[in-house]
């Protein structure tokens, strides 16, 4: 329903989208994951029509993004991730307007705003102005205005940012309610938790390339079942490289270092609790002083800092 | 079609939140407009008091207190009857435009002929009402003169009467009187030359000039609604509103149509209401109203939508609406909202007719002054309807080209 073919952005010199492909189907939700400035907003513009791909295709529901805009278009819906709402117009206004937008009428238009006002949970704020909600309520209505004419693919950009707990749980509960309904979903987010509960699949994007894609299986798969150590303090770079080198030769675990920065260092390797002591003995040996630790279980987020070496939300 | 109409009415349902906008584009020009009039444009005559001490108390001084208040000269003078010493004070305070005493003992010095001296001390403060006096007193003592040589008899015998004279008398009198009219008539109306009478040819009657203000205040209301609906895109654009219509199928024209039926509809609101009260204000004939609204409603909205153009031009609100406002008040000087084109300097007026909302008012000025309604050319109309399809389809060009999509 939603394939993305080697699409790229270019900004004169600067490539904000590089090469990307992916494809999702019916029923699913498609994570495109990555921290701010990787190119996800981007994407979503290209796939969108807000801007013009430099390269490669994009096709929505068989439509090409750019060929064939207009029948792309009809078979999408779009939560952008800033508000676009008429804070002036009553909710259920807001709702009846896109619907016509997109050329619901009548009856069909009635039932699937009363619908769509059920699912988002302001059916008795129907007749409110939106500028007299709360951040979360508006948030619920701009998802509102995106699905209401039920497109068959839906674009969800960072749609809880700024939003409380309550109201993101019930935007998850939206969101896998559109699912079901038969909805493709990209979501894009840089929260690893969300993906978690929400994706089936998922792309982790850095610096406008894909990196890694795959089901949640298969990602948790390359990382096996290796923690992540991280710690802080000062480690020498030169003996510090030599005594782990050394430690990574004995062979005794499947140790293997991400990064080395003077004042950090981070590690994989399988039940890490259970080796610690040696490698703190091993930095201290090197001249290295450890002033913290953090020991994470393998999942999305220590595998983003697998592959790029960086915290996802850096 | 469907859309563009949902997309007007969606606009007209956000303005009724926003109603103190249209209040303020309404009472701004009214307020200018109400002032102007006030000051230029009112039909009150000046009036005046002429204090009157009548020492005399006889007849004749009473027929010269009437002559002052008879007649047209009576809506601009009143006559007051008071004492030498209070009609001094108000004077000398300028509580009045003159006083004029008339001595003990004028009416027997007029039918001696006799010397006899009327005192009247005129307000130096004012300038029209006092020589008005001052030249009427120096008629009645000429025509007294007039009077008393044809009539000295006749006057005689009127001031010696008793208050119920004989009827007899009284016929006796005025068949005198009458015989003398006649015998002087040829002399005093002679056909004394011939005149041939030209007849000029027939001038247009020269509008009031508060009437002239009149088209030069509704173009300020159209020009301030006009920018403050044209400002809405920046709102929508914030409102992130625009960017979402990107993502709808192929709408953007259809919501440009839209933008301009809600614009034409309030600033026609706008500019209706207070045509209607400058209609009755300066007594327009009512005919007129359906033409000169249709002009002011589609006028402005080829004005909404190059305002609307230049505001989309710049990167940001601040921006746009300071250089909008920059732009408005100089086209609202030029076009005659301040001064009517009429009564500018020549070479000025012609500036001023070339601005857009010169030129509109200009035309609607010739609207209410004619003769008749839909007295506009109808290249006029033409033009206006070509500047707000060239300005709302540049609108579309640029929602396309970039405006909608940040």
């Amino acid at each position: 329903m939603l394939k993305v073919e080697e699409l790229s952005k270019n900004y004169g010199d600067l490539v904000a989208v590089d090469k990307v492909s992916f494809e999702t189907g019916k029923g699913a939700v498609f994570g495109l994951l990555g921290p701010n400035g990787a190119g996800k907003s981007t994407t979503i513009n290209c796939i969108s029509g807000l801007l013009q791909p430099t390269s490669g295709h994009a096709s929505v529901a068989g439509h090409d993004v750019v060929s064939d805009g207009k029948a792309a278009r009809r078979n999408l819906g779009v939560v952008p991730q800033e508000l676009a709402l008429y804070e002036d117009l009553p909710a259920v206004e807001n709702l009846r307007y896109w619907g016509k937008a997109y050329g619901l009428h009548g009856q069909e238009l009635d039932s699937r705003v009363v619908e769509v006002l059920e699912t988002i949970g302001l059916s008795d704020r129907a007749k409110d102005l939106p500028k007299e909600f709360s951040g979360g309520m508006k948030r619920r209505l701009n998802f509102g205005c995106g699905i209401v004419h039920k497109p068959q693919v839906i674009l969800l950009d960072e749609p809880t940012v700024g939003v409380d707990p309550q109201s993101r749980a019930r935007l998850f509960d939206m969101v896998e309610a559109e699912r079901d309904a038969g909805a493709c979903i990209l979501y894009t987010t840089h929260y690893m938790e969300e993906a978690e509960r929400l994706c089936d699949s998922v792309a982790i994007i850095d610096h406008g390339k894909l990196i890694a894609q795959g089901t949640l299986g298969e990602l948790r798969a390359k990382l096996g079942a290796r923690d992540i150590l991280q710690l802080s303090g000062s480690f020498p770079e030169e003996a510090t490289r030599h005594a782990l080198e050394i430690l990574i030769e004995r062979g005794d675990h499947d140790l293997e270092v991400i990064s080395q920065e003077e004042l950090g260092l981070t590690l994989t390797l399988s039940q890490a609790s259970q080796h610690l002591p040696a490698i703190f003995d091993t930095v201290s040996g090197a001249g290295g002083n450890v002033t913290e630790t953090s020991l994470r279980s393998p999942n999305l987020e220590t595998l983003f800092l697998l592959l790029t070496g960086k915290e996802l939300r850096e | 079609m469907s859309f563009a109409l949902t997309s007007f009415k969606k606009d007209i349902s956000r303005w009724r939140q926003d109603v103190m906008s249209v209040l303020i584009w309404i009472s701004i020009p009214l307020m200018i407009g109400g002032l102007i009039t006030s000051l230029i444009g009112s039909d009150v005559k000046p009036h005046g008091v002429l204090l009157m001490v009548d020492q005399d108390e006889s007849l004749l001084s009473g027929f010269v207190a009437g002559a002052y208040s008879s007649g047209e000269l009576g809506e601009l003078i009143s006559v007051e009857k008071t004492t030498l010493e209070d009609g001094t004070e108000r004077i000398n305070e300028g509580d009045a435009s003159g006083l004029l005493v008339i001595p003990e003992g004028f009416g027997a010095a007029l039918l001696n002929s006799e010397p006899v001296t009327l005192t009247l001390k005129t307000n130096p403060s004012q300038t029209i009402l006092p020589g008005i006096i001052s030249n009427v007193t120096e008629i009645l003592l000429d025509a007294g003169f007039y009077a008393h040589q044809l009539f000295g008899d006749e006057i005689n015998t009127m001031t010696s009467m008793s208050d119920n004279p004989p009827d007899a008398l009284v016929a006796a009198m005025a068949v005198t009187i009458q015989n003398k009219i006649e015998s002087v008539a040829p002399q005093l109306f002679p056909p004394i030359i011939d005149v041939e009478i030209v007849e000029p040819p027939p001038k247009e009657p020269t509008p009031p000039l508060a009437l002239l203000f009149l088209p030069g205040m509704i173009l300020m209301a159209v020009m301030f609604s006009a920018n403050g609906v044209a400002s809405d895109w920046w709102r929508e654009r914030q409102q992130g509103t625009l960017r979402r219509l990107v993502y709808a199928p192929g709408q953007l024209g259809a919501f440009v149509v839209g933008k301009a039926l809600a614009a034409a509809v309030i600033i026609g609101m706008v500019g209706g209401l207070t045509l209607i009260i400058g209609f009755f204000y300066h007594d327009v004939s009512l005919s007129k109203l359906p033409s000169s609204l249709l002009w002011v409603a589609l006028s402005g909205v080829a004005l909404f939508s190059w305002f609307a153009v230049l505001q989309m031009s710049f990167g940001s609100q601040k921006t746009a609406s300071v250089i909008s406002s920059m732009l408005l008040f100089p086209l609202l000087m030029a076009g005659g909202s301040f001064f009517p084109l009429a009564v500018l300097p020549g070479w000025i007026a012609v500036i001023g007719r070339a601005s857009p909302n010169g030129f509109v008012a200009d035309r609607l000025t010739a609207e209410v002054t004619a003769s008749s309604a839909w007295s506009i050319a109808f290249s006029d109309w033409l033009i206006v309807l070509a500047a707000a399809a060239a300005g709302l389809t540049v609108c579309a060009w640029r929602l396309r080209s970039g405006f909608a999509r940040a």
